[in-house]
């Protein structure tokens, strides 16, 4: 991408003393961001009683029973339910951001009709509005249709191209490709359909991949939506599984599993972080960048 | 150069390529075209934005409790929310966490920013840890984690009580509680962070080099080139950070224990309108929230782009 | 440009008029509950509330059900109690109710009220379900106004848990009949010899105030509206937040924080109110011995105790009212329902169930010890009558109680908003 091949930064502390400097600030920033990351890990080889007061990071006769514990599930419900539920959803998610945002996208940056302009402030005012004003009437109306306690509300807005930030990430991405393959592909008689399909959205593969690994991983942390639509927990998603570790109701939450479950939670989001954090960062990198 | 003067001047300026095509003929199929390809938009839209968005601002002015048919009550819903003392402590609350949180972060993604900027030894990899806890920082997993580490005895008290400042766990306490959510959103400062860096290296170095020739130190450097170099990014992260931290639900959720409490200390706006739309169904109350949010987004958006003329520098010739 | 503009205005318009008569159209369309299949089979939904101990218990129940009544499934959903509600409630104004579902007497009047509830009279009439066999006085709590809106599952009384070790360490032996003073002198005695906090914050629990104001001749609630005034509150909480700065109740800081635990079972407090079933909770969480005492009195007589109770409703909606009749008078008639739930959701209300559930273990045979024991001293009353809106008026005496507690309002402010708060719930 080019925001990432411009100009060099500048060089300064070029002394050695400056590098030391620079490496133990640098460290100094790192132990305290992931303190908390390796802290949930050592914690959850913890037996219950220990996990908040004991310091050491790593318990010298570290333990699986929280782990064990979630092999038998919570309530009946198999920890692996929750897991399905938060694929489902996320995946779900993903194919339908893609689909329409790269419509839209597609249709802003790439098409010239009436109202284009206006329709695209109206898509980024949306950027910036509250979703709270939103909340009550979408979950009324979905209650009458009755789909309180289905996935559709969640999902029906991402087939709907309401993901504003994807759409916009896309039109940026899109509008940077060069006007004469669209040129080209007019000589040769492809209509809209076949220059989007097999010219455009191959080249746009880097803010597909982008968007679809946001996606995921806002759907798969996303706890409001969930929490106000769904009843049942054999169709919870991972996070209001997670919830159940910590609810009680007569007797304290088993808080080994909570722990436990935070880890085996997070996880995904972590290896997906490893697997594309190329993707991630530069995606957001040129959100407030265009190139 | 960024999204925001994007944005702005999206609706006014013809593009290169726009003017290009426009005389062409052929401009039917393109409307069609266009109309046909943002449908499910289009559809979006009317049915999950504008409908709701007339809906809301009708059930602000009613009495809707989900189970009667919603009556006019003129501007009750308002005048009672200006008398509620707890819709007057959410304000509050969210006001400083906005306040405190929101500049703390954005001045640590640029310190670090700014930091990892000199050199390039190392930096893909601290940019990609310092932005891992933007990804994760909005799970559940997280505030667990949170409500954990700020508890009696845990790691941030006896910090603390090293220090010979003994305060207890914070999660308990109605004074400290809202730093607890302050910190969290604080150590998800990557996010910005990879969007400053992104504008630290378009700041060209022919401007240091002339400075440094100019006999300037680093301080003048970045006060005279990289904060005005950088300042659309500055703007486009204090816009939307501001916006986001406004809306703070889950983290305040479940680091409270699904109260916001203890003492409503941690009783943010989207929670009092969660308890009163969906726990006492006080669906024609929380509208009228849910407006006077949006209101008090859009009065923040409009003062900062009415700011921005004062203190953002747009390079000439950008597109 | 102009006019191709305008006319996207009034399309967009008149699209987003259609939209919203789309809405107002949707409001039309109701959900009906339940359902039926080509087979005879009908399936009805059980919602209740509860955590995993609860949710085990009840999925075996439901086998038993569905074995001895093949034409009928059953369905289950539950959430947390605060959870449950919320949901219960956006539900119940959809037109979509679950079929039926756990009840307690704070929300009985409030849904009868929206016309949720069924009368089950009938269906006691049909045959669907008996009406006998259940212990003293408990199938009362299910009335109003004649009619039987909830089926008792389980009773339960208001007690006072107390930590056993810690007592005995400090000297103190609980007695029948003592008195507030002796009470808290107690609490006094508890923090000075072990430096552990006497109470946990008994202020802020709506169902132990409703028996203080009981015993001199009041209750927390009328008919209609709250049952005493401004003064009597302030007194109430001026008391409370005193011993809070004295340290004869745990600090509510260290209660948040211990939360979702019990500060009793954290060692922060020797002894809580609470519903004598819940006991059994603490011995799950705590390392020490929790046992059962009385309730202090004014007169050295009455504790101002009565029979709560759990209960069972259905839903006036449903399609199946026969069919879920018929689960009701299983779930509190089988003796095996019984044998499997135990007290889980309080002492077993039908003589069926609680004849058949012999309590194995210390802490179950002393809450069945103590409500008998309640019983025949003569000490229980009839339950006071909880208005519509009760529940949201529990949750803001325990908030604005919390409030006080922590030194943030005033409690001349408290007891105001407080106030405030209930006549608006009174009329939601």
């Amino acid at each position: 991408m080019s925001a990432t091949t411009t100009t060099k930064p500048p060089v300064l502390g070029r002394r050695r003393t400056g590098s030391l400097a620079w490496h133990l600030g640098a460290l100094l920033v790192l132990a305290i961001i992931l303190y908390p990351v390796v802290w949930v890990v050592g914690a959850s080889f913890k037996p219950s009683k220990d996990i908040v007061n004991s310091l050491t990071l790593f318990p010298s006769h570290p333990i699986l029973a929280n782990f064990k514990g979630l092999a038998d599930g919570i309530a009946d419900i198999r920890v692996w339910t929750f897991f399905q539920n938060s694929l489902l959803y996320a995946g779900g998610a993903v194919v339908g951001v893609l689909v329409s945002c790269s419509l839209t996208a597609y249709a802003f940056a790439r098409i010239l009709f009436a109202g284009r302009n206006l329709l695209f402030s109206l898509m980024i005012g949306t950027l910036l509005l509250p979703y709270h004003v939103l909340l009550i009437p979408q979950y009324v109306m979905f209650q009458k249709l009755g789909l309180v306690n289905t996935y559709v509300p969640l999902l029906v807005g991402k087939y709907l191209a309401t993901e504003a930030f994807f759409v916009f990430l896309m039109v940026q991405f899109m509008r940077n490709l060069p006007r004469e393959l669209d040129e080209a592909a007019r000589l040769d008689g492809c209509g809209h359909l076949r220059t989007y399909w097999s010219i455009v959205l191959p080249l746009c593969r880097p803010a597909l991949i982008t968007s679809a690994i946001f996606t995921f991983i806002n759907a798969w942390n996303d706890f409001m939506g969930p929490l106000i639509y769904l009843n049942e927990p054999g169709k919870y998603t991972v996070s209001l599984g997670l919830m159940m570790f910590r609810d009680s109701d007569g007797v304290a939450a088993n808080y080994g599993g909570m722990i436990a479950m935070s880890l085996v939670a997070l996880l995904p989001v972590l290896l997906f972080f490893l697997a594309f954090q190329r993707y991630l960062i530069d995606g957001m990198a040129t959100s407030g960048l265009k190139g | 150069m960024t999204l925001v003067k994007d944005t702005v001047s999206a609706a006014r300026r013809p593009r290169p390529a726009a003017t290009a095509t426009a005389g062409r003929p052929g401009r039917r199929r393109d409307n069609l075209a266009g109309y046909l390809f943002m449908s499910p938009w289009i559809a979006g839209f009317l049915l999950l934005t504008a409908g709701p968005m007339v809906a809301s601002l009708y059930f602000a002015f009613t009495d809707y409790n989900l189970f009667n048919s919603p009556k006019w009550v003129g501007l009750d819903n308002f005048t009672r929310m200006f008398d509620d003392p707890r819709w007057q402590k959410s304000v509050e609350v969210t006001v400083r966490y906005v306040v405190i949180g929101t500049p703390l972060k954005l001045l640590l993604a640029l310190g670090v920013a700014l930091l990892l900027a000199q050199s390039r030894r190392g930096q893909a990899f601290y940019r990609a840890a310092f932005y891992a806890p933007s990804l994760i920082g909005a799970s559940v997993s997280v505030g667990f984690v949170w409500r954990s580490l700020f508890s009696d005895g845990a790691i941030v008290d006896r910090t603390q009580t090293f220090f010979g400042w003994h305060v207890g766990g914070w999660v308990g306490n109605a004074d400290w509680v809202l730093y607890c959510l302050v910190a969290l959103t604080v150590w998800q400062f990557g996010a910005p962070m990879v969007i400053f860096l992104a504008g630290l290296k378009q700041v060209p170095r022919e401007l240091y080099e002339a400075a440094e020739m100019d006999g300037a130190g680093p301080f003048r450097k970045f006060w005279n080139i990289t904060l005005p170099m950088i300042s659309p990014v500055l703007f486009f992260n204090v816009l939307l950070e501001t916006i986001h931290s406004f809306q703070i639900f889950g983290s305040a959720y479940v680091v409270s224990n699904t109260y916001c409490g203890p003492a409503d200390a941690t009783l943010v706006y989207t929670c009092y309108l969660y308890q009163q739309g969906f726990r006492n169904a006080q669906m024609g109350f929380a509208s009228a929230m849910a407006w006077m949010l949006l209101l008090a987004v859009a009065l923040v958006t409009a003062v900062l782009f009415w700011s921005q003329k004062k203190w953002v520098h747009y390079e000439e010739g950008a597109r | 440009m102009g006019t191709s503009r305008n006319l996207e205005r009034r399309t967009l318009l008149k699209a987003a008029g259609a939209s919203a008569a789309a809405l107002g159209l949707a409001t039309t369309a109701g959900c009906g509950g339940g359902s039926g299949s080509g087979d005879g089979t009908v399936t009805i939904r059980y919602s209740w509330w509860g955590a995993e101990e609860r949710a085990k218990k009840i999925n075996q129940t439901i086998a038993l059900f569905e074995k001895k009544h093949p034409k009928i499934k059953v369905k289950t959903d539950f959430q947390t109690y605060q959870s449950f509600w919320e949901k219960f409630q956006t539900q119940a104004a959809g037109g979509n109710p679950p079929d039926v579902f756990q009840n307690a007497v704070t929300f009985l009047r409030k849904y009868d009220k929206r016309g949720i509830l069924l009368d089950l009279k009938s269906q006691a009439q049909a045959g669907n379900l008996s009406l006998d066999h259940f212990r003293a006085g408990v199938t009362k709590v299910g009335q109003v106004d004649g009619r039987q809106l909830g089926i008792p599952v389980g009773s339960n009384t208001m007690a006072l848990v107390i930590d056993k070790k810690v007592f005995r360490k400090a000297g103190v032996e609980p007695r029948p009949g003592w008195t507030w003073d002796e009470y808290f002198k107690s609490l006094k005695t508890v923090h000075d010899r072990t430096k552990v906090a006497g109470d946990t914050g008994y202020f802020t629990i709506m169902y132990l105030y409703d028996l203080y104001l009981r015993q001199n001749g009041k209750a927390f609630y009328t008919e209609d509206g709250l049952g005493f005034d401004k003064a009597d509150l302030t007194e109430w909480w001026t008391d409370g937040y005193n011993r809070v700065k004295a340290g004869i109740v745990t600090d509510p800081k260290v209660v948040q924080q211990d939360m979702p635990k019990s500060s009793l079972s954290a060692g922060h407090g020797a002894s809580e109110f609470t519903w004598d079933n819940f006991t059994v909770r603490y011995s799950a969480e705590g390392d020490s011995t929790y046992g059962l005492a009385p309730i202090p009195t004014t007169d050295g007589k009455h504790t101002g105790q009565y029979l709560a109770s759990l209960m069972l409703s259905a839903s006036a909606h449903t399609a199946h009212p026969r069919e879920v009749a018929q689960f009701i008078d299983f779930m509190v008639h089988d003796p095996e329902v019984g044998r499997i739930m135990g007290y889980d959701r309080g002492i077993l209300a039908s003589t069926e169930q609680y004849g058949a559930y012999r309590p194995a273990d210390a802490v179950n045979k002393e809450i069945a010890q103590y409500e008998e024991d309640t019983a025949k001293s003569g000490v229980l009353g009839t339950i006071t009558p909880h208005p519509s809106g009760a529940d949201t008026i529990e949750a803001a005496f325990l908030r604005i109680g919390g409030d006080l507690g922590q030194g943030k309002t005033k409690v001349a402010d408290a007891v105001k908003q407080f106030f405030t708060e209930s006549e608006a719930a009174f009329q939601g």
